[in-house]
C-alpha cells in the first residue's frame, strides 16, 4: 500500500509542477518567477562586504559567543509552539485531508494507521522543501553544514508534523469522549502541563534577578543559565535536543546531537500510532467508523459568540460591512484575543514603574517598539478579515445594492480597526518602557512631556499608515485579482513567490508616494508654528499628516470603487 | 420589470452571450432553459450586474444594470445554484446583514415568517457549515426574498431540496410571481419550468431560438402535443441529434 501512497505522492508533485511550468506562458508567471528566481540568485550569491555565499568566520565567531542563549530561547519558542497547538484549535489541520482524498482513500479498504501513514508521507515533500528554503536564507559555509542543516531541520519539521498530528488527534479524543479521553491521554498531558509549570515558576522565580542586570547581553545570559539548568533545564530537554540539530555548528556536534532527535521523533511516532491502538482494541469496528469520521475534513470548529455590536436595522453600509468582518475575526480569531493584551500592558506598566534603569526594561522597550513596528508595517499583510477574505464571495457582493466604493471602505474598517487598537496598546508601552528617566526634576518633565508627545503623535499617525496600507492592499486585490490570495488558502511556489515580491515593492512604493503630501504638509505646519512660537510642535503637524492620509486614503476608495466595478469575477482563479 | 436589448457577452474569443433581447413583466414566470454552456448562466450573472455585458443593455424596473446600478440592484435578487453564504454568520445574522444592505429596516417579523415559509425555523443560530446543502440554499433564499424584490432570479433553484422542500420552493416561485414580481428561473429539470413557468425561453450557444407559452413552442417546434423535452430536443438538436 505504500507503494501506492507513493505513486500518488509522486504524481501530484510531477502534474503540479506541469502546470507550473505550463503557466509560465502567461506573463504574470513569468514575471514572477523571473523575480523570484532573481532575489534566490541575490540571496545566495550576492552580500555586503564581498564574500560570497556564506556566513563569514568573523560572523559565525560572533554568533557562537550567543550559542548557549541561542539554543535556550529557541528550545523556549519551540515548547511554546508546541504548547499552542494544545490549545489552539487551528492545530488540528494535521489530519486534515483534502476532498479528493476522502473521496478516494477513505471508502477504499484502508486501516487507519495506512491513512496516517501516507499523511505522513505526504508532509516530508513540503518539510523537505522547507528546511531547503530555509538552509538558503541560512547560508551555511560549505557542504557539509549546508547537509547538516538541511537534514537537522528536516528532523525537525519531521517531529513537530507527528507531535502536531499526535495533538490532533488527542484533542479530537478528548473533545469526543470527555474523561475517558482524557485517560488516554493524560501522560503527554500531564508532561505538557508540568513542563510549562516549571517554565513559568523559573521565570517568575528569576524575574526578580533578571530585572536586576543592566544590560541586554546580561539578561540574555542569565536567561540561558536559567532555563538549561536545574528543573526549567529537565522541563526544556526535548525542544533543546531537537534545535540543537539544525544549530549545530560542527558535524561532531551534529553527530552528537542526532540519536536524542531520532530518540524524540521514535517516540512521537509511536505516540501518535498508539493514541488510536486502544480504540481499535476497544472496538475495531467502532474505531474505523470514529476514525475516518474524525479523519475528514470538516469545516473548522467555529463557535457562535455574541456579535462585536447590535446592527441597527437602518445606517451606513459600511458599518454593515465593519459589523460582518469583526464577526469574522471573533468567529475564528476570537476578539477575546484583545483581552489577551491586557496582562502584556500590565505587565508592561508594573515593570515599568517597579525598574527603571535595567536591562530587561531596555529590552522590553526594544520589544514594545519593535511591535508597534511590525503591527503598523506588517500588520495589513496579516490580518485580513477585509476584501481580500471576501473576494471568493465577490459574485455576491456585486448583486448587493451598494456603491463598490462604500464596500471598499466598509471591508477594510474592521482590519483598520483591529490594528489600529494593537499598534495603540503597543505606544502606549512604549511610553511606558522607552528611554532612561533622568533623575532631576527638570529634566524628568522634559522627557515624560517628550515622551507623551510622541506617544500622542504616533497614536495620531498610527491608523493613517495602517488604512492607508489596507487599502493599497485591497486595491491590488482589486486591480490585480489574479494574483490576490483569495480566502485562507495559498499557493506556493517560485512564481507566486515573485509576484508577492512584486506586489510587496508595489505596496512600500505607493505607501511611500502617499506619505509624500502628508510629510510636507505637516513640515510646513510645523514650520510655521515654529516661526510663530519658537517651539518645534510634534502633536499638529502629525494631526495634519494624518489627516492628509486618510483624505487620500478616501479619495483612493472613489477611483477604486471604479475599478471593482469593471472587474471580472471570472478573473479570480481558485489558488492551489 | 426585466428589458434585456442585445445583451451580448464575450469572453475572449468566445461569445457566451449573443444578441439577446428579451422582456419579463410583472407576475411572468420565464423558464430559461438550455444545453450545457448555452450562456444562461452568463446571462443570468449580466442580468444581475455580476458581469458586465459586453453590449446590448438589462435594466430592472427601468433602471440600467450598469449606469444607475444601485438602484437596479435594490429591485432584483439573484438565487444562484451554489449558496454563497458567509461561513461565519449564522442564519439570523445573514438576514441582518441582508436587511441593512437593501436598508429594508426592522426585520424581525418578515424574518419570522420567511423562516417560516422556508421551513429554517428553529435555525436562526446555526452556522452554515451545519447546515445541509438545501438549507443552505434556503438561507440564500430567504436573504433574496427579504427585500420583497420586483424581479427575482432563481439558477436551478431545486438543487439540493428534499421533495417536500420542492414542493415549498415551487409554491414560493409561483406565490412571487402571482404578487407581481418578474421571475426567471433557469434549471435542467424541464418538468419544474413546465410547471410553474407561464412562458419558456430557449436559448443555445447564447442565441435564443424558441420564446413562448407552451403552445406557442408547441407550433414553433412544429410540435403539437408535445411536452417541452421533446420540443427542448427538437429545437436545440443538431444535425439531427441532441446537442450535448
Amino acid at each position: 500500500m505504500t507503494r501506492a501512497f507513493v505513486y500518488l505522492t509522486v504524481c501530484g508533485l510531477v502534474n503540479r509542477m506541469r502546470v507550473r511550468v505550463r503557466r509560465l506562458r502567461e506573463p504574470r508567471y513569468l514575471a514572477g518567477l523571473t523575480v523570484g528566481v532573481l532575489y534566490f540568485y541575490f540571496v545566495l550569491f550576492s552580500r555586503p562586504g564581498g564574500s560570497r555565499g556564506h556566513v563569514s568566520a568573523a560572523g559565525i565567531k560572533a554568533l557562537a559567543g550567543f550559542a548557549g542563549p541561542l539554543i535556550a530561547l529557541a528550545s523556549v519558542v519551540l515548547f511554546v509552539v508546541v504548547a499552542i497547538a494544545w490549545v489552539w484549535p487551528s492545530s488540528s489541520k494535521a489530519i486534515a485531508f483534502t476532498r479528493a482524498e476522502v473521496q478516494f482513500l477513505f471508502p477504499a479498504p484502508l486501516t487507519r494507521h495506512q491513512l496516517l501513514h501516507y499523511k505522513l508521507i505526504r508532509s516530508q515533500t513540503a518539510s523537505l522543501l522547507g528546511s531547503l528554503i530555509l538552509t538558503v536564507f541560512v547560508r551555511p559555509g560549505t557542504f557539509i553544514s549546508a547537509w547538516t542543516v538541511i537534514t537537522g531541520i528536516w528532523l525537525v519539521f519531521g517531529i513537530l508534523n507527528l507531535h502536531f498530528t499526535g495533538v490532533a488527534l488527542a484533542r479530537e479524543s478528548l473533545t469526543e469522549h470527555g474523561v475517558s479521553g482524557l485517560r488516554r491521554q493524560w501522560l503527554p498531558i500531564t508532561v505538557i502541563v508540568a513542563a510549562a509549570g516549571v517554565i513559568a515558576m523559573t521565570l517568575i522565580r528569576d524575574g526578580p534577578r533578571l530585572s536586576s542586570l543592566a544590560t541586554g547581553r546580561q539578561v540574555l545570559g542569565e536567561l540561558g543559565r536559567a532555563l538549561t539548568t536545574g528543573a526549567a533545564g529537565w522541563a526544556l530537554w526535548p525542544t533543546r535536543a531537537i534545535v540543537r540539530l539544525p544549530l549545530a555548528t560542527s558535524t561532531v556536534e551534529y553527530w552528537r546531537a542526532l540519536p536524542a532527535v531520532l530518540g524524540l521523533l521514535a517516540l512521537n511516532y509511536i505516540w501518535v500510532m498508539r493514541s488510536d491502538a486502544a480504540f481499535e482494541e476497544a472496538s475495531a469496528e467502532q474505531s474505523e467508523k470514529v476514525v475516518r469520521g474524525r479523519l475528514a475534513p470538516r469545516p473548522a470548529r467555529v463557535t457562535v459568540v455574541s456579535t462585536p455590536f447590535s446592527l441597527a436595522p437602518r445606517g451606513g453600509v459600511e458599518t454593515a460591512i465593519l459589523w460582518k468582518n469583526l464577526i469574522l475575526l471573533g468567529r475564528y480569531a476570537s476578539l477575546r484575543t484583545l483581552w489577551r493584551l491586557v496582562p502584556l500592558v500590565i505587565f508592561f506598566a508594573a515593570v515599568a514603574s517597579g525598574s527603571r534603569r535595567t536591562g530587561l526594561i531596555s529590552i522590553l522597550s526594544l520589544m514594545a517598539l519593535g511591535g508597534v513596528g511590525l503591527i503598523v508595517l506588517l500588520g495589513p499583510q496579516i490580518v485580513r478579515n477585509d476584501l481580500r477574505q471576501d473576494l471568493g464571495h465577490l459574485a455576491l457582493l456585486k448583486t448587493w445594492p451598494v456603491r463598490s466604493a462604500a464596500l471598499i471602505r466598509g471591508e477594510v474598517l474592521a482590519p483598520a480597526a483591529v490594528l489600529t487598537g494593537l499598534a495603540w496598546v503597543f505606544v502606549i508601552a512604549s511610553v511606558l518602557l522607552v528611554t532612561r528617566v533622568p533623575s532631576n526634576a527638570a529634566g524628568l518633565a522634559t522627557v515624560v512631556l517628550n515622551r507623551v508627545s510622541y506617544g500622542i503623535a504616533a497614536l495620531l499617525i498610527a491608523p493613517a499608515i495602517v488604512v492607508v496600507q489596507l487599502i493599497i492592499q485591497n486595491g491590488l486585490a482589486v486591480l490585480f485579482p489574479a494574483w490576490a490570495v483569495i480566502g485562507a488558502t495559498r499557493s506556493r511556489g517560485v512564481d507566486v513567490m515573485g509576484q508577492r515580491l512584486l506586489m510587496q515593492a508595489g505596496i512600500w512604493l505607493t505607501l511611500l508616494v502617499s506619505i509624500v503630501p502628508a510629510v510636507l504638509m505637516a513640515g510646513v505646519l510645523g514650520f510655521v508654528i515654529y516661526l510663530a512660537t519658537g517651539v518645534l510642535p510634534i502633536i499638529a503637524p502629525a494631526a495634519l499628516g494624518s489627516a492628509v492620509m486618510l483624505a487620500e486614503a478616501f479619495l483612493a476608495t472613489e477611483a477604486l470603487g471604479r475599478a471593482l466595478d469593471r472587474t471580472d469575477v471570472g478573473s479570480l482563479e481558485p489558488t492551489d | 420589470m426585466i428589458t434585456v436589448t442585445h445583451l451580448s457577452k464575450v469572453y475572449g474569443s468566445f461569445k457566451a452571450v449573443d444578441d439577446l433581447s428579451f422582456i419579463v413583466g410583472p407576475g411572468e414566470v420565464v423558464g430559461l432553459i438550455g444545453p450545457n454552456g448555452a450562456g444562461k448562466t452568463s446571462t443570468l450573472r449580466c442580468l444581475v450586474g455580476i458581469q458586465a455585458p459586453s453590449a446590448g443593455s438589462v435594466t430592472i424596473d427601468g433602471h440600467d444594470i450598469v449606469t444607475d446600478s444601485v438602484a437596479a440592484k435594490q429591485q432584483v435578487a439573484f438565487m444562484a445554484d451554489e449558496p454563497n453564504l458567509f461561513e461565519y454568520l449564522t442564519v439570523m445574522e445573514h438576514l441582518r446583514l441582508t436587511a441593512r444592505i437593501y436598508r429594508v429596516g426592522d426585520i424581525e417579523d418578515k424574518a419570522r415568517t420567511l423562516l417560516q415559509e422556508l421551513q429554517l425555523t428553529g435555525k436562526e443560530k446555526s452556522l452554515p457549515s451545519v447546515l445541509s446543502r438545501g438549507m443552505k440554499q434556503k438561507v440564500a433564499i430567504a436573504c433574496g426574498l427579504l427585500h420583497d424584490p420586483k424581479a427575482l432570479l432563481f439558477d436551478e433553484p431545486l438543487t439540493g431540496l428534499d421533495p417536500l422542500g420542492i414542493r415549498h420552493m415551487k409554491e414560493t416561485i409561483v406565490r412571487r410571481g402571482l404578487a407581481g414580481a418578474a421571475v426567471i428561473v433557469s434549471s435542467h429539470l424541464l418538468h419544474l419550468v413546465e410547471e410553474i413557468c407561464t412562458r419558456i425561453l430557449i436559448i443555445d450557444r447564447g442565441v435564443k431560438v424558441a420564446d413562448g407559452t407552451m403552445a406557442d413552442l408547441e407550433a414553433h417546434a412544429e410540435a403539437a402535443g408535445s411536452n417541452l423535452e421533446q420540443i427542448f430536443l427538437k429545437v436545440t438538436s443538431r444535425d439531427g441529434s441532441p446537442s450535448a
